[in-house]
């Protein structure tokens, strides 16, 4: 009886580990099966057994037989109503999908800039990259030997190549977007209201915030009795849409040649609030770009009568704001292309 | 420039809160680089060469915090007497030429004066050079001391340099002038270069017992160019060539004289020469009072315009709508209304002016082509799993070449940062293969990129779109990483194409930067867009890419894709009411002959009903005959006023079939529906 005793917890301990099909039906054999199982063996041996313990042997033997036909039984139709239907797959294995491409950040920062103006009634335009002296100095206010075109260091062809369209050889990479500007004002009378954006280059030296080419959106409006108010509620319309909420900004007078008076942007820094850090040298501030109201002399080299028109100018740059946008601390992540970078922006 | 705060506020009663002052000016246009304890460092713009000058800062910080500023011009001696030094101006670069002799002690200068010099970010040298940095920092006007016994004649004779004549100035440096450039002389030879810097034959040094002071006024355009064709600025040249103040020298040399007495470094021997043959005009510029209040959109009271403009230095008259403003000679910078304009809006407060929004008088146009081109590339190409790259525009000349037509195209830049920027891309491939291979080696095995933008030519600047693919088109765990090749950019050619709404041909062509049997042309008719293929490897190594598998790409020009596509809604032809036929074809037919002759034989063979041929298989190898291909094709037939019948597109597969076979040897494996 102890050896009946002793198959019954054997049976138990090896079911409790029986979680597949295949495993009951292996559990069936090793007990149950008419030439090896060991219940089968079991019942064979009552036979042999004394007689006077054979009765009770018998019936301890053939009690385990049908309970463990019971619990096999059992955890069979358990295992068979809880199989996956057929054809089922893993659904937890990953999908199948084209790796995404993304648009490169400094597109998205331009787009979202782009969709703020448009959503203003700005016009995008574009214009080439190869310049002439007329257009990006000279009809800017920026005569030969002015000291202001060492604000923006040169870069020169070798030699000139044709324009893009009828006028004047190319003979430098444009410094700014400014230049269109002018081609937009020569071929179209006022009212005036676009935006400009494109690569321009400088011939500085690489740093964390500085690179020989980099990316500006140009912005003109020009109309009859167009204000410095004008410009600065255009433009804080503008910083609140671009970083997502009402934020904090100052213009500071400052100086440049096609514009009249001139001033700088900050925006309080994303960084502390307003409260002062490193990002912002402790000045709570963030200067994001240049604007002015239009110089009396670019509206008389574009054939524009400065007495009745007046208008407002700005120039963005698009890797400053990426950088705040994205929380970059080095401008040339943005060129090197690399796709563990390039991965990480939104789709 | 560094400004002392005790310094400034012996011109005015500033409050003595060097944080306070930087901070209110840095509100009315001058940027504060840093406040350390008392000196504040400003940056000073390109337009205000009167703020280069602890005096001028006084001036903008008075008009600031509205007190009175002192010019402290009262007690300034005014040696009588004849001057000792004959000065001659032969050249219109010098409009004004201001000397005084003095005799020296050479000597340490004393102790706060030097202590000043030092807090400004000048080093002291003698008493004598340091009383004209001294002047030149607080008056703002550069002023030079030479060495009387070195003078020749002595005379000063102000005239441009011969040609190829040579100077040491005082940097040790020997110069060689042109006759663009002005120069000081005396008798016989250069003493210094004008308004740049002195020689060094006729420094102050211990030796010297007697020096003339110039005070001088250069024409701003005579000194930049100087400057720059010497490679050579200095504090001086700085000055001039943004506009020094002409009613300045002699009063920048009385000062001189004064510091000269005071220092006891000497005493003044003569009087002032003073050469002003043409005194500058005064300016009168008119200022509106609606214009000043229609720019900047506030109304500045009367009482505020006047005190700021009166502050800072202008004369103001009242006028019938505003006021006439005398400019200061000082005001290089302001020479109309507009510039008033900007003196009143930055002292009232560009933060007090509010904030409007400009009302749309005319119907906003459409954005150019060319930028909604773009738009729709970047949509379409990030949709096909490219990832936008953007690369420099100007590139290594050895990076460039192997992509150039003709390296005579190339446009090189006159200036460069450095030779591996040296030229402008003459396509958008060299960059999109440094790239690539930038990726490549930093754990990115798969890589799909693509750039639109410029690319140059010596026939000048046109846009196109680059790509470049390697690696699994699709990586997944089961199993499919077959990876991409020929066809793959193909594919990118063929979706650039359908996105402008037009159908290119491909033709086998060659290019040197593509492997030849894997080059094909891209055209539009006659004309060409563009190339695509299977870059060569021994480029790419070149480059630095390790081995791996092919690296595909194309680039297509897009002016001719944006004229097609000019923005029309294309119309949308109705479905058909009648059904289709489909019949599959199978046939051997020659290895070498171009599925696109294949397809030609079809379709000038089949009638109208023929609406689509489709190759769908291409085999070679077992059970094919030698130097031949399988190659099934789809056609579907299709009326659309009627059903076709079995018998009539059998009669036109018929036909197609008895052609391919008379024209190309073509032979039925049966059909294979």
């Amino acid at each position: 009886v102890s050896l009946v005793d002793d198959l019954r917890s054997e049976f138990h301990a090896a079911l409790a580990g029986a979680t597949s099909p295949a495993a009951a039906r292996a559990l069936r054999d090793q007990f149950l099966s008419r030439k090896q199982g060991k219940v089968t063996a079991l019942l064979k041996a009552v036979g042999a057994a004394p007689a006077d313990e054979r009765r009770v042997l018998g019936a301890a033997a053939n009690a385990l037989k049908q309970d463990i036909e019971a619990a096999l039984d059992a955890r069979e139709a358990e295992l068979a109503a809880s199989a996956p239907p057929p054809g089922a797959v893993d659904v937890t294995l990953p999908g199948r999908l084209a790796a995404p491409g993304r648009r490169h950040p400094l597109t998205q920062v331009r787009e979202r800039i782009e969709d703020i103006f448009l959503g203003m009634g700005y016009q995008i335009i574009d214009g080439p990259e190869l310049e002439d002296d007329w257009h990006n100095f000279e009809a800017l206010n920026m005569p030969p030997e002015h000291p202001a075109r060492d604000m923006q260091d040169t870069l020169y062809l070798a030699a000139p190549v044709p324009p893009m369209s009828a006028g004047r050889p190319a003979t430098l990479l444009r410094t700014h977007t400014s230049g269109m500007q002018i081609r937009y004002m020569e071929a179209h009378k006022p009212p005036v209201r676009i935006i400009a954006p494109g690569r321009v280059y400088r011939r500085d030296n690489f740093d964390a915030t500085h690179t020989p080419m980099f990316t500006q959106v140009e912005g003109l409006v020009v109309d009859e009795g167009i204000s410095l108010g004008d410009l600065k509620g255009t433009l804080n319309t503008f910083a609140s849409q671009f970083f997502g909420r009402e934020i904090r900004t100052r213009f500071r007078p400052s100086f440049f040649p096609y514009t009249e008076p001139s001033a700088e942007l900050d925006v309080e820094c994303q960084g502390c609030d307003g409260k002062g850090c490193g990002l912002c040298k402790q000045t709570g501030w963030i200067e994001i770009l240049g604007c002015g109201m239009v110089h009396p002399a670019v509206f008389e080299a574009v054939g524009y009568d400065p007495a009745v028109q007046t208008g407002f100018a700005f120039g963005v740059g698009i890797e400053r704001l990426a950088l705040r946008l994205y929380g970059v601390d080095d401008i040339r992540m943005f060129y090197e292309n690399d796709l563990r970078f390039l991965g990480q922006v939104p789709l | 420039v560094k400004a002392p705060l005790t310094w400034m506020r012996e011109f005015a009663p500033l409050p003595d809160d060097a944080a306070a002052v930087a901070s209110r000016l840095g509100a009315c246009g001058f940027e504060v680089a840093s406040v350390d304890g008392d000196v504040i460092d400003f940056e000073i713009t390109a337009n205000r060469p009167d703020c280069l000058s602890v005096y001028g800062l006084a001036r903008e910080a008075a008009t600031a915090f509205d007190v009175a500023l002192t010019s402290g011009n009262a007690s300034l001696p005014d040696p009588q007497g004849k001057a000792l030094l004959p000065v001659s101006i032969g050249d219109a670069g010098c409009a004004r030429y201001a000397m005084a002799v003095a005799s020296v002690t050479i000597g340490p200068s004393p102790e706060w004066l030097a202590a000043r010099l030092t807090a400004a970010g000048v080093r002291p040298i003698n008493n004598i050079v340091d009383i004209t940095n001294y002047v030149m920092l607080e008056v703002g006007h550069p002023m030079h001391a030479f060495d009387l016994a070195k003078l020749g004649g002595p005379e000063i004779r102000v005239r441009r340099a011969r040609d190829k004549e040579t100077l040491v100035t005082l940097d040790g440096v020997t110069r060689t002038l042109d006759d663009t450039m002005l120069v000081i002389a005396d008798r016989e030879r250069a003493v210094a270069v004008a308004g740049v810097m002195g020689g060094a034959g006729s420094e102050v040094s211990a030796a010297t017992t007697k020096v003339a002071f110039e005070s001088a006024w250069f024409l701003p355009a005579s000194v930049r160019s100087a400057s720059r064709r010497l490679g050579l600025k200095t504090e001086a040249s700085a000055r001039f060539e943004r506009g020094a103040d002409i009613s300045a020298p002699a009063r920048a040399l009385r000062r001189a004289l004064q510091l000269l007495t005071q220092t006891g470094a000497g005493e003044v021997t003569g009087g002032i020469s003073d050469v002003y043959p043409r005194p500058a005009a005064a300016r009168t510029v008119e200022l509106s009072r609606a214009r000043l209040a229609r720019l900047l959109g506030d109304t500045v009271p009367d009482t505020h315009v006047e005190r700021i403009l009166a502050h800072l230095g202008f004369t103001v008259r009242g006028a019938a709508d505003g006021w006439s403003v005398d400019v200061p000679t000082f005001r290089v910078d302001v020479a109309r209304e507009a510039d008033l304009i900007e003196e009143v809006g930055r002292h009232w407060g560009f933060d007090r002016i509010p904030a409007t929004f400009p009302a749309l008088s005319a119907v906003p146009r459409p954005m150019s082509p060319a930028i909604a081109r773009d738009r729709k590339l970047r949509r379409i190409l990030t949709g096909a799993g490219l990832q936008e790259a953007c690369t420099f525009t100007f590139i290594e000349r050895e990076a460039a070449e192997p992509f150039a037509a003709d390296a005579d195209t190339l446009v090189p830049i006159a200036n460069p940062l450095s030779e591996k920027f040296a030229v402008l891309r003459p396509s958008l491939l060299p960059g999109l293969v440094d790239a690539l291979v930038y990726s490549r080696r930093r754990e990115t095995a798969d890589v799909r990129i693509f750039e639109s933008g410029a690319v140059f030519s010596s026939a000048g600047e046109t846009t196109s779109v680059g790509w470049l693919l390697t690696g699994a088109r699709l990586s997944h765990w089961s199993g499919d990483a077959s990876p991409a090749d020929f066809f793959d950019a193909r594919g990118i050619a063929d979706l650039v194409s359908a996105a402008f709404g037009v159908t290119v041909s491909a033709r086998a062509a060659t290019r040197p930067w593509f492997v030849p049997g894997r080059t094909a042309e891209i055209a539009l008719g006659d004309d060409v867009l563009g190339v695509v293929g299977e870059v060569v490897p021994a480029l790419l190594a070149a480059r630095g890419l390790p081995a791996g598998p092919p690296v595909v790409g194309g680039e297509l020009a897009l002016a001719p894709l944006v004229r097609e596509d000019a923005g029309a809604p294309r119309r949308i032809t109705p479905l058909p009411r009648f059904p289709s036929i489909v019949r599959d074809l199978s046939f051997f037919i020659g290895e070498r002959l171009p599925a696109a002759e294949v397809r030609g034989t079809i379709r000038s063979n089949a009638p109208p009903t023929l609406v689509s041929v489709r190759e769908f298989d291409r085999y070679q190898g077992k059970g094919v005959p030698d130097g031949m291909i399988s190659l099934s094709v789809r056609l579907t037939f299709r009326d659309n006023d009627r059903t076709l019948t079995d018998v009539e597109v059998q009669r036109s597969v018929d036909a197609i079939l008895a052609a391919l076979a008379a024209r190309h040897g073509a032979i039925l494996r049966g059909k294979t529906e």
